[in-house]
C-alpha cells in the first residue's frame, strides 16, 4: 500500500482511510522527523492497526514512530470494552519496559573524581545481560505474589519504601493479575531474573540534571540544575517475553478459526469480552507487576552501592524516587470520546502515559504539576522530564513519546563503529561506560538513534506533554 | 554446528534475516543453526545429550516461529544450548527433531545479541526455484 499522508498542522498528519481500515491514522511527527518514518514500514502498521475491531478515533503514532513487528514503535491505539480486542502484538514481549528515575542530595562535581569506582560498583552489584540472574530466587508461591502484588511486594521484602508505590504508575500493581493463567515455561522463566538489567538498550545511568526548562515544575519534581540523579530502564525481562510468546501463538490459532482476516500475523488478538482475551489481560498485568517489582529492587541495590561507594548515610545521600512509568502495556482507562466519558482498553507499544495537572490518577505530589513522564535516551545521549499535559488527554488519550527510536539497524551500527574506541569516544565526553555484551557497544552508539531532544520538542509543541528538564549522563551500565 | 547459509536482511529495530535450504529438512535444520549462530557468533562443538523435540504447527509459517521458539526456550528457560540439530521428519504441520545440548556456561557460551522472541511478523517460508528460503524478523 502506498500511503499518502495528509498534514493536518505543523506536528500532525493523517492517514486516510483506505482498504479495512476502521478509522484513520494520525502521526504526531514534523517534517524533518518524517523524513526517517517514510523510510521504514511503520506507516504501513499504523493502518494495519486501524483494522482491527473496536479501534476508536485514530490509530496514533508518536514522533518516536518506527517499525516493530505487529504495532509500530510508538504506537497507541484505544479499543472499545465491548466490541474491541486485546492484542500481545501491541503490548510488545517486554511487557511493562518502562523507566524510573531516582534523584539524590549530591552535586556532580562532589561525585567526578569516584565516578569510574562508582560505576565498576554499580556493575558488580547490578545483574546485566543476557539470562542474567539476580540475588532473589523465588518459589513459584512466591513469584505468584510478585506478579499479584508488585511493587508492593519488594517493598515489604524490604527493597525501598512505602512512598515509593505513590510514586509508582498505578502503585506499581495493575489490578486483576491471576498467575494460574500463566503456563509453566513463563513461571519457571520468571524464578531467578528479578533485580536484573537485562540487555540491548536497557540500562542503568547516573545522570546529572544537565538544563531546567521549567523551574516550577522541576522544583516540584525536586530537580536541581548539578544534581546527580540515577535513571533506569528496564522492564519484565523473560516471564514477560514468554507470556507474550505463549499468548501470541494461542490468539494466532483461534484467530484463523474465527476467519479474522489480519494483515500481520504478529497482530494476532482477542475480544476484551473473551475467555482468551480475559485470561491475556490477567497474564499481561502479572508481567507488568514483576516489572514494576523488577525496577523497585534494583533501585535498592543502586542506593545500596552509592551508599557504600561514598559512605554516605541514607539521608546524607537522599535517593529518593521522582516517578517509575511505563511504555509498553494496554490499560482500561477512563478517556472522554465524543462528549462522553467512556472505558477503553488503550495500547501503547512504546508510548509513554501523560496526565495532565488536576488529573486524579497523578500522585497527589505532583497533582499540580502533571504526572512525570521520563523520557530515556541512549548512551551518551541526554534523557528528559517531562509533565504530563491536557493536550494528551485531548489528542492521544494520556500519551506522548517514549525514546529515541533507531534509525540504524543494529548491523549498520556495528559497520560504523568498527575501528573505533566506542568506550574511549564516550570518556572523552566525560561518560564511563560499562557493559556485559561484546557487541552492546557497538549496536548502542548514539549515532544509531534519531534525535531525541527533536522528538522531545515534537510532543512539547503539540501539548503532549511540556518539557521540565534534560539529564546528561555521567556512567552508564548496560547487559 | 557448521556455519549456516543465512543472510541478514535490513531492518532498523530488529533483526531480519533469510535462511536457505535445499530442501524442506535442509531449512529447518539451518534454520536452528542460524539461531544460535546469531547468538554466539561461533561454530559450537557437536556435543551434549540427546533431547527428542515434536511440535505441531497450524501451517508451515507457524512451524517455523514454533521450532525457533523453542530453541529458544531450551537456552533461556532451560539454560541448554543447542549444539546439535537433525530434522528426522518435516511435513507442513508437524515436525520432529533431535538435537543436542550442553548446559548453559556463561564463560564457556558468551552470547552476542541476545534474542528475546522470534516474531509472527512478515515471517514466510517459501519453495523457490530448487531450494527453501524463509524469512524471520526476531526481536532483539
Amino acid at each position: 500500500m502506498n500511503i499518502k499522508l495528509e498534514k493536518l498542522d505543523n506536528f500532525r498528519w493523517l492517514v486516510p482511510r483506505s482498504g479495512n481500515m476502521r478509522v484513520p491514522g494520525l502521526i504526531f511527527t514534523s517534517k524533518d522527523l518524517l523524513k526517517d518514518i517514510e523510510q521504514d514500514q511503520s506507516l504501513q502498521q499504523v493502518a494495519n492497526v486501524a483494522t482491527l475491531p473496536g479501534i476508536q478515533q485514530h490509530s496514533l503514532a508518536m514522533p518516536d514512530i518506527h517499525w516493530g513487528y505487529g504495532f509500530p514503535i510508538g504506537g497507541v491505539a484505544a479499543f472499545d470494552m465491548d466490541e474491541g480486542i486485546i492484542s500481545p502484538g501491541g503490548v510488545g514481549y517486554d511487557i511493562n519496559c518502562g523507566c524510573r528515575l531516582m534523584t539524590t542530595r549530591l552535586k556532580a562535581n562532589e561525585i567526578r573524581p569516584y565516578l569510574k569506582t562508582l560505576v565498576s560498583a554499580l556493575f558488580q552489584n547490578i545483574p546485566a545481560g543476557v539470562g542474567s540472574r539476580g540475588i532473589i530466587h523465588l518459589s513459584a508461591k512466591e513469584e505468584a505474589k510478585v506478579a499479584v502484588r508488585g511493587a508492593a511486594w519488594a517493598v515489604k521484602q524490604g527493597f525501598g519504601l512505602p512512598v515509593d508505590l505513590e510514586r509508582t504508575e498505578d502503585q506499581g500493581a495493575l489490578e486483576g493479575a491471576d498467575p494460574s493463567v500463566l503456563s509453566d515455561r513463563a513461571v519457571k522463566r520468571g524464578l531467578d531474573q528479578l533485580g536484573t538489567l537485562g540487555s540491548g538498550n536497557h540500562f542503568l545511568e547516573v545522570q546529572v540534571v544537565d538544563q531546567i526548562y521549567d523551574q516550577q515544575i522541576a522544583r516540584d519534581f525536586h530537580l536541581f540544575e548539578g544534581q546527580v540523579s540515577v535513571f533506569l530502564h528496564t522492564g519484565s525481562r523473560g516471564f514477560g517475553h514468554q507470556i507474550c510468546d505463549d499468548f501470541l501463538k494461542e490468539m494466532g490459532r483461534k484467530a484463523s478459526v474465527k476467519g479474522l482476516a489480519l494483515p500481520d500475523r504478529q497482530l494476532a488478538c482477542a475480544p476484551l469480552n473473551s475467555d482468551l482475551g480475559r485470561r491475556y489481560t490477567a497474564a499481561m498485568a502479572c508481567a507488568a507487576n514483576y516489572a514494576w517489582a523488577n525496577r523497585q529492587v534494583l533501585m535498592h541495590l543502586a542506593i545500596e552501592t552509592f551508599l557504600k561507594v561514598f559512605s554516605l548515610s541514607p539521608k546524607e545521600l537522599g535517593m529518593e524516587l521522582v516517578y517509575d512509568v511505563c511504555h509498553n502495556i494496554a490499560k482500561k482507562e477512563r478517556h472522554r470520546l465524543e462528549g462522553k466519558e467512556v472505558m477503553l482498553c488503550v495500547h501503547r507499544k512504546g508510548a509513554t502515559r501523560s496526565l495532565p495537572p488536576g488529573h486524579p490518577q497523578v500522585p497527589e505530589i505532583y497533582r499540580h504539576a502533571g504526572q512525570p513522564v521520563l523520557i530515556p535516551g541512549d548512551m551518551g545521549t541526554y534523557s528528559y522530564v517531562l509533565a504530563g499535559a491536557q493536550g494528551a488527554l485531548d489528542k492521544s488519550f494520556g500519551s506522548t513519546c517514549h525514546g529515541a527510536g533507531r534509525v540504524l539497524s543494529r548491523s549498520q551500527a556495528i559497520k560504523r563503529s568498527k575501528g573505533r574506541a566506542i568506550r574511549r569516544e564516550l570518556e572523552d565526553k566525560g561518560i564511563f561506560v560499562q557493559s556485559r555484551g561484546k557487541r552492546t557497544l557497538m549496536e548502542e552508539i548514539p549515532e544509531a538513534y534519531k534525535d531525541v531532544s527533536q522528538i522531545v520538542e515534537v510532543v512539547h509543541q503539540a501539548g503532549l506533554a511540556k518539557k521540565v528538564a534534560r539529564l546528561r549522563p555521567m556512567g552508564v551500565i548496560k547487559g | 554446528m557448521t556455519i549456516p547459509d543465512y543472510t541478514l536482511l535490513n531492518h532498523t529495530a530488529d533483526l531480519a534475516v533469510r535462511i536457505r535450504g535445499a530442501d524442506l529438512t535442509d531449512l529447518f535444520e539451518n534454520s536452528g543453526r542460524t539461531l544460535m549462530h546469531l547468538m554466539f557468533g561461533r561454530e559450537l562443538p557437536c556435543e551434549g545429550s540427546a533431547l527428542e523435540i515434536s511440535l505441531q504447527a497450524q501451517d508451515l509459517d507457524d512451524l517455523m516461529v514454533r521450532w525457533l521458539s523453542e530453541i529458544l526456550y531450551l537456552l533461556e528457560g532451560e539454560h541448554l544450548v543447542v549444539t546439535t540439530v537433525l530434522i528426522k521428519a518435516v511435513t507442513p504441520l508437524r515436525l520432529h527433531a533431535s538435537v543436542r545440548t550442553v548446559p548453559f556456561d556463561p564463560e564457556m557460551h558468551e552470547i552476542l545479541s541476545e534474542i528475546k522472541a522470534i516474531t509472527y511478523h512478515q515471517i514466510e517460508v517459501a519453495q523457490k526455484v530448487g531450494h527453501w528460503e524463509a524469512r524471520v524478523i526476531m526481536d532483539v
